[in-house]
């Protein structure tokens, strides 16, 4: 299914629908792997027999995929990592010496490890589950928001962990899922029926699930132990980008003294340092002034780079993001283990230099 | 105040560090006169074997003789512990009536880190803050006058630069070091019977940095490119022909200077001043150049931005920074440390300079710093360090005691009291008061149970700090050790 995009043609392959086939071909993946396994079908379609083509030819696909979207930072996070990936691989003296035996074979080589590099992002998911589960215990409450799957991963894993064949586990413990009224007016949002999908995941094995709207976080917080949330992208500082929500979830916890975990595969990080909340170089009408004659044109003072993003596309509320500041993380739940939001800097760190 | 004879003859520099072998051994003797003076003196007989070693039990030895001698110790003792205001005038009393009998307590003193002073310089120490001791050193040279012969001509003008503030600021003295570097190793010969790798640093350098250091304190910076200077000599082949390895030093100095300091300070520039959004306020804090530059990117590339500096005294480096800037064609707001909550208000981004960044993610810089921080990140205004990773520091501190440098007491007194609304408003109140009560601060040694402290950095939270602006990017001061790491312990 896969290949019938990139059959298409190779001189004018188009990474944008690659990218978008992808993501609705496989339901499982992220948009950050997504956004790799495009490049590497981009990769796949081209003749590139240099460094520098190769080099050229994904930065130039990465640009035209980050504009097709109106939030690129979750895709961002792939496509900067297969970059530095290329680049670590393409200059390093190994390769300069397989060089001189045949580009095309580096190429090769190249294409088969991207393939393993999106394996084992999916893998993650997993991984994380089975770390995660742990944080959970017998006669908890636990606040959730979003359809992040990897959130759901790690309950299920929990709902089954200690399972008996009957499939129930022995692990007794409540969800309360935060679910914006939205959802139920607005068909086929894909965030929301992935939400629905977990609750109804959760149902099934035995687990209680409450569903609350967003107003209602501070009046339940009280019987909450610990909140779990996704990620779009885990920014530099141990920040994270998600559902429009998440921010205020996070203080609340913060408020109340209760846990505020992430949980996040660690190719979600992103090298992106937000200092606010209009600091995410994407354009969102959250806030939108109206008079009686219409849309105020709001002072865009904060310098959003709305040059290159050209025809505004302002994000649909639904998918809107805001920035969670590190200091209400209590921890970021990755494959390679739980960090503190501190060492999500020392991790980019590792991957760029 | 006169205290008599012995020991006046000692030299008067506190910081047994920075001696001389020969001035040392001068004071040793002094010392050993004394000690003799004050047995034969005060106690004949079966005390002398006490006194000289362990201080306390020599104090303890001497209240137990008895008689007059006896309190006065104790005196003495409880001024040098609490060094408190009352405890001040005490021991001068002290010291003043007695002769000999002083001297038997000179060993109580060898356990700090005043061990070597005399006791002519007692009241001079008393004018010394006791809980910063640690932190003078000798007097900061401004003449040649008993420097080493080994001092090259090109340091010792950079020495007195430095302490005459000339050149200032981290960077800009690091800089200013390897080039003079670069000048006395071209005069370096290497003495038959050794090689260059084994002689040069530690007969030819280490005076050359021993002379900057009697200057002014070093800096962080300096520190890591002395490091860096240290480790490339010793890894020369010693059979490398001295012309051929003199220039290899000094193209890796130039090296150094160009890839730690020029270049990134250029990228640090060009990554900071995206954070300058249009109609934004810029605060800062004196002057760092790095901030400078970042400020006067920002500008050149057309965004359109307010710059608040925030100046103190007694150097008043945002002056600079703001004559720079408006010459610029920017729109300068300079107010006094004062004006803080003012300027606030309106700030939107806070950009800092750095002298250190420490590996606690704590920032080292300008007296006054983390104070103006601490405001900023209560109003919930990012606070932005652009520091240089060769700035960035192994050690750890938690407060502003024990890493810090003393500066002249005299910098801070006015220098003509009677100048009008000018110093007025210049400074704070605390001043006009003291003036007001005392005619004039220039003889602030004698007057009693005044002390002046002038110090020249404070430590800033890293809580206060948003993030941290290096060539390796921007990252939060929780990486700082990452960092370091990384660029400072592989070089």
């Amino acid at each position: 299914m896969v290949t019938t995009a990139a059959d298409s043609h190779g001189a004018t392959f188009d990474v944008v629908a690659a990218y978008h086939h992808l993501l609705q071909s496989d339901s499982d993946i992220t948009m950050p792997v997504a956004a790799i396994e495009a490049l590497i079908l981009a990769l796949q379609n081209n003749n590139s027999t240099t460094v520098s083509e190769t080099l050229d030819l994904v930065s130039r696909e990465t640009v035209k995929l980050k504009a097709s979207i109106p939030n690129p930072i979750s895709l961002s996070a792939g496509t900067d990592l297969f970059q530095q990936y290329l680049i670590s691989s393409l200059t390093r003296p190994a390769a300069t010496q397989a060089g001189i035996l045949d580009f095309d074979q580096i190429r090769q080589h190249l294409v088969q490890n991207g393939r393993l590099f999106v394996d084992r992002a999916k893998a993650a998911r997993t991984t994380i589950s089975g770390l995660g589960r742990h944080f959970i215990r017998d006669g908890d409450t636990v606040l959730t928001n979003g359809g992040s799957r990897v959130v759901g991963a790690l309950l299920k894993s929990a709902a089954e962990s200690s399972s008996t064949s009957s499939g129930r586990g022995s692990l007794r413990f409540r969800v309360i899922y935060v679910v914006s009224p939205s959802s139920s007016n607005i068909e086929g949002r894909t965030a929301e029926s992935e939400s629905a999908a977990i609750i109804a995941a959760l149902r099934e094995r035995d687990i209680p699930v409450a569903t609350i709207p967003p107003t209602a976080i501070a009046y339940c917080m009280d019987t909450v132990t610990q909140c779990f949330v996704g990620a779009e992208g885990v920014v530099e500082n141990g920040g994270v980008v998600n559902r429009l929500g998440t921010y205020q979830m996070g203080l609340l916890a913060k408020a109340a003294g209760k846990p505020f975990y992430v949980v996040s595969e660690s190719h979600k990080f992103v090298r992106l340092y937000p200092l606010g909340q209009r600091d995410l170089g994407i354009e969102q009408k959250i806030v939108d002034f109206r008079t009686a004659d219409g849309a105020v044109d709001a002072i865009n003072d904060e310098g959003v780079a709305d040059l290159e993003e050209g025809a505004k596309k302002s994000t649909a509320p639904e998918d809107a993001v805001d920035y969670t500041p590190p200091h209400l993380i209590s921890g970021i739940i990755t494959e390679s283990g739980v960090l503190l939001p501190s060492a999500v800097s020392e991790e980019l760190i590792k991957i760029w230099f | 105040m006169s205290a008599p004879a012995p020991p006046s003859t000692e030299p008067a520099k506190p910081d047994e560090a920075k001696l001389s072998p020969a001035e040392l051994k001068k004071r040793a003797k002094a010392e050993k006169q004394a000690r003799r003076a004050a047995i034969k003196g005060d106690q004949p007989g079966g005390e002398s074997s006490t006194s000289g070693g362990n201080g306390e039990s020599g104090a303890q030895a001497a209240n137990a003789i008895g008689g007059p001698p006896q309190k006065k110790p104790q005196q003495q003792k409880a001024g040098q512990q609490k060094q408190g205001r009352q405890g001040n005038q005490d021991a001068r009393g002290a010291q003043g009536d007695r002769g000999a009998s002083q001297q038997q307590a000179l060993p109580l003193r060898r356990r700090g880190s005043q061990s070597g002073l005399a006791t002519a310089d007692s009241k001079k120490d008393n004018k010394q803050v006791e809980l910063f001791s640690h932190l003078y050193t000798q007097p900061r040279r401004h003449t040649v006058e008993g420097t080493s012969k080994d001092v090259h001509p090109a340091v010792l003008a950079l020495g007195f630069q430095f302490s005459s503030y000339e050149i200032c600021g981290s960077s800009a003295r690091c800089v200013a070091m390897l080039l003079a570097f670069k000048e006395a190793i071209q005069s370096y010969t290497t003495p038959t019977g050794t090689s260059l790798p084994r002689h040069l640093t530690s007969h030819f350098l280490s005076p050359q940095i021993e002379f900057l250091k009697s200057c002014r304190s070093i800096s962080e910076s300096m520190g890591n490119a002395i490091r860096y200077l240290k480790k490339i000599i010793v890894e020369i082949d010693p059979n490398m022909p001295e012309q051929e390895a003199k220039a290899y030093l000094c193209e890796e100095m130039d090296r150094f200077i160009r890839e730690r300091i020029t270049i990134t300070d250029q990228a640090i520039a060009a990554s900071a001043c995206l954070q300058i959004k249009n109609g934004s306020t810029v605060l800062t804090y004196a002057k760092s150049s790095i901030v400078e530059k970042t400020i006067l990117q920002a500008h050149a590339n057309g965004t359109k931005f307010r710059v608040i500096i925030v100046d103190s005294r007694p150097l008043f480096e945002g002056k600079h920074l703001a004559s720079s800037l408006m010459s610029a064609g920017l729109q300068v707001e300079y107010l006094p440390y004062s004006g803080i909550p003012h300027a606030i208000k309106s700030a939107s981004l806070v950009l800092l300079g750095a002298h250190s960044m420490l590996s606690n993610g704590r920032l080292q810089s300008r007296v006054g710093t983390a104070s103006l921080a601490m405001q900023a990140q209560k109003a919930d205004i990012p606070v932005i360090v652009c520091c240089e990773s060769v700035k960035f520091s192994g050690k750890v501190a938690l407060d502003n005691i024990v890493l810090n440098e003393v500066a002249p007491p005299e910098e801070l007194i006015p220098l003509a009291p009677a100048t009008g609304p000018m110093t007025a408003d210049d400074k704070a109140g605390e001043d006009d008061e003291e003036r007001s009560k005392v005619k004039t601060l220039s003889e602030w040694r004698d007057i009693p149970n005044l002390q002046i402290l002038n110090l020249m950095y404070d430590i800033t939270p890293a809580e206060y700090i948003r993030m941290v602006i290096c060539e390796y990017g921007s990252v939060p001061p929780s990486s700082v050790p990452v960092v370091h790491r990384l660029a400072n312990e592989g070089m």
